[in-house]
């Protein structure tokens, strides 16, 4: 066997010798042959000629030598390879709308695993990054998790005691702003323990990265930059090391830039700078650090690699009652602190790291990868069409080859190698269309919030991936015109007529059939377009409770101004009271949070009357405001009166309810003068409130909730007002327009005041960004899916037409309208396409009940969807059997039969 | 042409072949050459049968092949038996025998 191998590689290695070598064999033959005739009394000219009649061909010698040499598989393929090229460049228009299909399927497959791979499957670019754990805490009575973060106590008793781990640390993502004041420049930060870097075994570029003791009580700070950050904002400079970067208004010197390959923690973002935990003192957040409330960090650790999961299970458990034990929130309940005492930790492999990301995008992610994959078999069944229509031209090529005895096999073979050519081209051009695509598709999922971010440099997995899905399709679309067009009668072939009816019987169907499976996975494709669509038009269109057009979002940050709070309840007013006068202001609002942001603040809430809503039916949902923003954002008051200027700090606490809370609270009257306190019934009563007036409903966190109990407190009473405040501003013209005058007003007032800029309507859109995603997606790829269709259609009904002249021909000739013609095409097309959308609904209503979660107000077998997609589906038919019909109705009887 | 050829069963070149080369290592013409003689000018092998023999029992590791100098000193491939090669043509050569004396033995009784 090994022999044999060696043999075989000579042979394909050293070619030419081995070519040589068996010419040099067989003339030595001949040579001898010819001397023995010569010795035996002939004539030099006889012998030869004897010699020569005795030998045969020499060529027809050297090849079965060849072929018993075992003249290889890959001899043939090369030889296989360039005749492909060869017949592949001599239809080029062919070739390359053949190639151009491929790609746009195959960068499209490519383009959503490659995301799949980023979000999903790619490890973290860390030593080891499969020893890497999160910790969580479980709560041991349920035995629910209870979440991911951790107080800095906690923390701090988890650092100091464990032994778990060979390392751990704990993290948290923040926004710093880069700016001295004017408008916000966000850099994404981390927050970490000083054994991180070590932890994830990672070497600085320049500079050093943090320690151990870096992070210790009472640190003066310092700031390790990333790679990214570095090259962008000091080009890569090694002076940058010891300078100082401010990070909301406070210095930091830079010590180090983390290595290239380090993107953070998180999927979906990128970190741009990272501070130890104990600079939270330097901020003027010593909650952060002693606060055994303040839940803000994530803890990741690495196994011991002798460590067994039920060993980290149970000394997990010894080390949660040490630790819950020294770091209970001492102003907590009884029971809660028992609960408290009871949590326990666990560990959860997280060598992709964690992110919040990918759950949202998991589902989308899995739809998208189906409706490419869908896409691509349309295409395929396309392709297939035209090689199945090439064959037919080529019969007189396969008929002679056959003749002069190369095997079916062979020519099979050869078929095939050229459609895997062609899917291999299709792939290397759709690698490219992936990275546009996929460039394109970070910047429409990158809100005005958060850009972004996915590292997806190609990796083995996603080359591999395209090279798999490359062959599959070459072999998909290429095995049944292999099979069909070597399946040649010579005779026929050769004399170059065909019997016509058992041919087009033969022929036409599969094209048929083909695109009667065409028509029945764009319907599927084109139902969940369709399904998307509506959602999102559903939501944008919804009532939202306010208007958002027209409307500027200003973020006032005093942080970098550093005014007391004693002093910012002024500020704020000063401000508001400026930018009313601005010209092309029409009003001013302001509130704490802005709506549609994600963001949550709720307390239970308690009336004093029989049957009132009790526990989590009694949570309502909070913000406070300004007298003006009902006004601003158009949220009609229904009863009562809004907020004014003395509902100061002494002055009765007072509230809006929206009227969810009105029908939940005070179910049939009118809820204006009744009162209500915050805080859980069961413990102290928090202060009591009385309702001043009714505000239409709105959304609170996002437009898909259903509408919350929502309720509003003058942000005059806030008490022990916060850094910042959001300004609704509505503007008379495009509310971009007043950025530079709201700028201006504030600087004039201090120009240390931080300013973040948005538009309402912006901010709503964002917030439907997977929706959005998941529309313009399908129905980009549903018309794609359509489009593929229609080709496909046109070719098969073309191919017909052609094959059936001879037939319309005596037709007419016998007395036949052009109508009836018309009709025997478009009975063709009415016939595939009944089959098809058949098929196609059976496989819609089969399968789109997975998509019910992605959508809104509408069920998965939304009958409005369904008819449409389907009349749109048989318009576009119809469309493309057209040409081809009117092609058949003008056929001319003399030409027709003159082919015969 | 002698009258008196005829042709080949199948299988039998390998072993004439192999048994040719069981004296000494020849080269291809040779080998076709003695086949001739010794079978009394009965049976001729054709080249383009006799090399892609010769190269496929090469493959099998039954015969090798290295470049020598021919009586008249021209380059030429010779080919010997391997010690896989003889135990081969035993057992084709038992195996042939066999055959022949069943077949004589049938065509006797008739």
């Amino acid at each position: 066997m090994l022999n044999d191998l060696l043999l075989r590689l000579r042979s394909l290695f050293h070619r030419k010798v081995v070519e040589a070598e068996i010419d040099d064999e067989l003339r030595f033959h001949f040579e001898k042959q010819v001397s023995k005739f010569i010795e035996s009394g002939m004539q030099p000219e006889e012998a030869r000629r004897l010699a020569r009649l005795e030998f045969g061909g020499m060529e027809q010698v050297k090849e079965e030598h060849r072929d018993a040499r075992g003249v290889s598989f890959f001899e043939t393929l090369l030889q296989d390879v360039r005749y492909g090229l060869r017949i592949l460049g001599r239809t080029p228009v062919i070739t390359s709308v053949a190639i151009l299909s491929l790609a746009l399927g195959i960068g499209a497959n490519t383009a959503i695993f490659s995301m799949m791979d980023a979000v999903m499957l790619r490890l973290l670019r860390v030593r080891n990054p499969q020893e890497l754990v999160q910790v969580r805490i479980r709560s041991f009575k349920s035995g629910t998790e209870a979440g991911g973060y951790f107080t800095n106590p906690l923390w701090e008793q988890l650092r100091d005691r464990q032994d778990v781990f060979s390392n751990a640390f704990a993290w948290s993502e923040h926004r710093f702003d880069l700016a001295q004041g004017g408008i916000v420049q966000y850099a994404n930060g981390l927050w970490v323990s000083g054994g991180v870097f070590e932890t994830l075994g990672l070497r600085p570029v320049a500079g050093r990265l943090l320690l151990a003791a870096d992070d210790q009580r009472g640190c003066a700070g310092a700031a390790v930059i990333s790679y990214a950050f570095w090259q962008d904002r000091y080009g890569g400079a090694e002076s940058v090391i010891g300078s100082n970067l401010s990070l909301d208004g406070h210095a930091f010197p830079i010590i180090g830039v983390a290595p290239r390959s380090f993107y953070g923690l998180m999927v979906g973002t990128k970190f741009d700078v990272a501070i130890p935990i104990c600079a939270a003192r330097l901020f003027g957040k010593d909650s952060r650090l002693d606060g055994r409330s303040t839940w803000w960090l994530e803890i990741m650790g690495r196994l011991n690699p002798d460590t067994a999961p039920q060993q980290l299970k149970a000394r997990l458990e010894v080390l949660s009652q040490q630790i819950f034990a020294a770091a209970l929130p001492l102003d907590w309940e009884k029971t809660e602190q028992q609960e408290f005492l009871q949590r326990v930790l666990v560990g959860v492999p997280a060598p992709t790291g964690p992110s919040s990301l990918r759950q949202r995008m998991e589902r989308p992610l899995y739809v998208l990868m189906a409706v490419v994959g869908l896409v691509l078999l349309i295409a395929c069944a396309n392709i297939a069409s035209l090689m199945l229509a090439r064959g037919t031209a080529r019969e007189k090529e396969m008929a002679t080859r056959r003749a002069l005895g190369a095997s079916r096999a062979r020519l099979i073979r050869q078929l095939l190698t050229e459609c895997i050519l062609l899917s291999l081209a299709g792939a290397l051009l759709g690698i490219l269309f992936a990275r546009w695509g996929n460039e394109a598709l970070l910047r429409y999922i990158s809100t005005g919030r958060q850009t972004v971010f996915f590292d997806l440099s190609l990796n083995m997995r996603v080359l591999l991936f395209t090279a798999a899905v490359a062959v599959l399709t070459g072999i998909l679309f290429g095995v049944l015109p292999a099979f069909r067009s070597t399946r040649v009668s010579l005779t026929s072939a050769m004399k170059g007529s065909r019997a016509v009816e058992s041919d087009t019987r033969l022929r036409f169907r599969p094209g048929m059939w083909m695109v009667g499976s065409q028509i029945a996975l764009s319907l599927v494709l084109m139902v969940s377009a369709g399904l998307f669509l509506r959602s999102l038009v559903k939501l944008a269109t919804l009532d939202i409770g306010f208007d958002r057009n027209s409307v500027l979002l200003a973020n006032v940050n005093l942080k970098v101004a550093k005014v007391a709070p004693e002093r910012r309840l002024e500020v704020y007013d000063e401000v508001e009271a400026r930018l009313q006068k601005l010209p092309g202001v029409i009003s001013v609002g302001r509130s704490w949070r802005t709506p549609v942001t994600g963001y949550e603040w709720n307390e239970y809430v308690s009336v004093d009357s029989p049957g009132a809503p009790k526990g989590d039916d009694s949570l309502v949902y909070f913000n406070y405001a300004s007298p003006g923003y009902f006004v601003t954002l158009h949220s009609p008051l229904l009863a009562g009166r809004d907020f004014q200027a003395s509902d100061t700090k002494t002055a009765p606490r007072v509230a809006v309810v929206n009227e969810t809370v009105a029908q939940k609270f005070f179910p049939g009257t009118n809820p204006v003068g009744k009162t209500f306190q915050v805080g859980d019934p069961s413990r102290e009563h928090g202060p009591t409130f009385q309702v001043v007036g009714l505000v239409k409903d709105s959304k609170y966190e996002s437009l898909r909730e259903a509408t919350f109990p929502q309720t509003f407190f003058p942000i005059s009473q806030m008490p022990g007002n916060d850094d910042f405040e959001y300004f609704e501003i509505r503007t008379a013209r495009r509310p971009e327009s007043a950025i530079a005058a709201v700028q201006q007003t504030v600087a004039q007032i201090n120009k240390g005041i931080s300013l973040e800029f948005a538009t309402l309507a912006k901010q709503v859109d964002d917030s439907l960004v997977q929706e959005r995603l998941l529309a313009t997606l399908s129905v980009f790829f549903g018309g794609l899916a359509l489009l593929l269709v229609m080709i496909g259609l046109f070719g098969a009904l073309s191919y017909l037409v052609a094959q059936r002249q001879p037939e319309f021909g005596i037709r007419m000739a016998l007395g036949a309208m052009p109508a009836s013609i018309l009709r025997l095409v478009l009975w063709e097309v009415a016939t595939v396409l009944l089959v098809g959308v058949a098929a196609g609904l059976c496989l819609a209503l089969a399968t789109v009940r997975v998509l019910e979660s992605l959508l809104f107000g509408m069920s998965a077998r939304d009958t409005v969807t369904l008819i449409t997609a389907t009349l749109v589906l048989a318009v576009a038919a119809f469309a493309a059997g057209y040409l081809p019909a009117r092609r058949a109705m003008r056929i001319d009887p003399m030409d027709a039969l003159r082919y015969e | 042409m002698p009258d008196t050829r005829i042709d080949l069963p199948q299988g039998t070149l390998d072993l004439l072949i192999l048994r040719t080369l069981a004296l000494e290592p020849q080269h291809g013409w040779a080998i076709s050459e003695r086949i001739h003689q010794v079978s009394s000018k009965t049976l001729f092998v054709q080249q383009g049968s006799l090399y892609p023999a010769l190269h496929r029992l090469e493959r099998r590791g039954w015969i090798k092949a290295r470049w020598g100098a021919s009586e008249n000193n021209r380059r030429a491939k010779f080919y010997e038996l391997t010690r896989l090669g003889h135990q081969q043509l035993e057992r084709e050569a038992s195996a042939w025998r066999k055959l022949a004396a069943a077949v004589a033995q049938i065509l006797g009784t008739t």
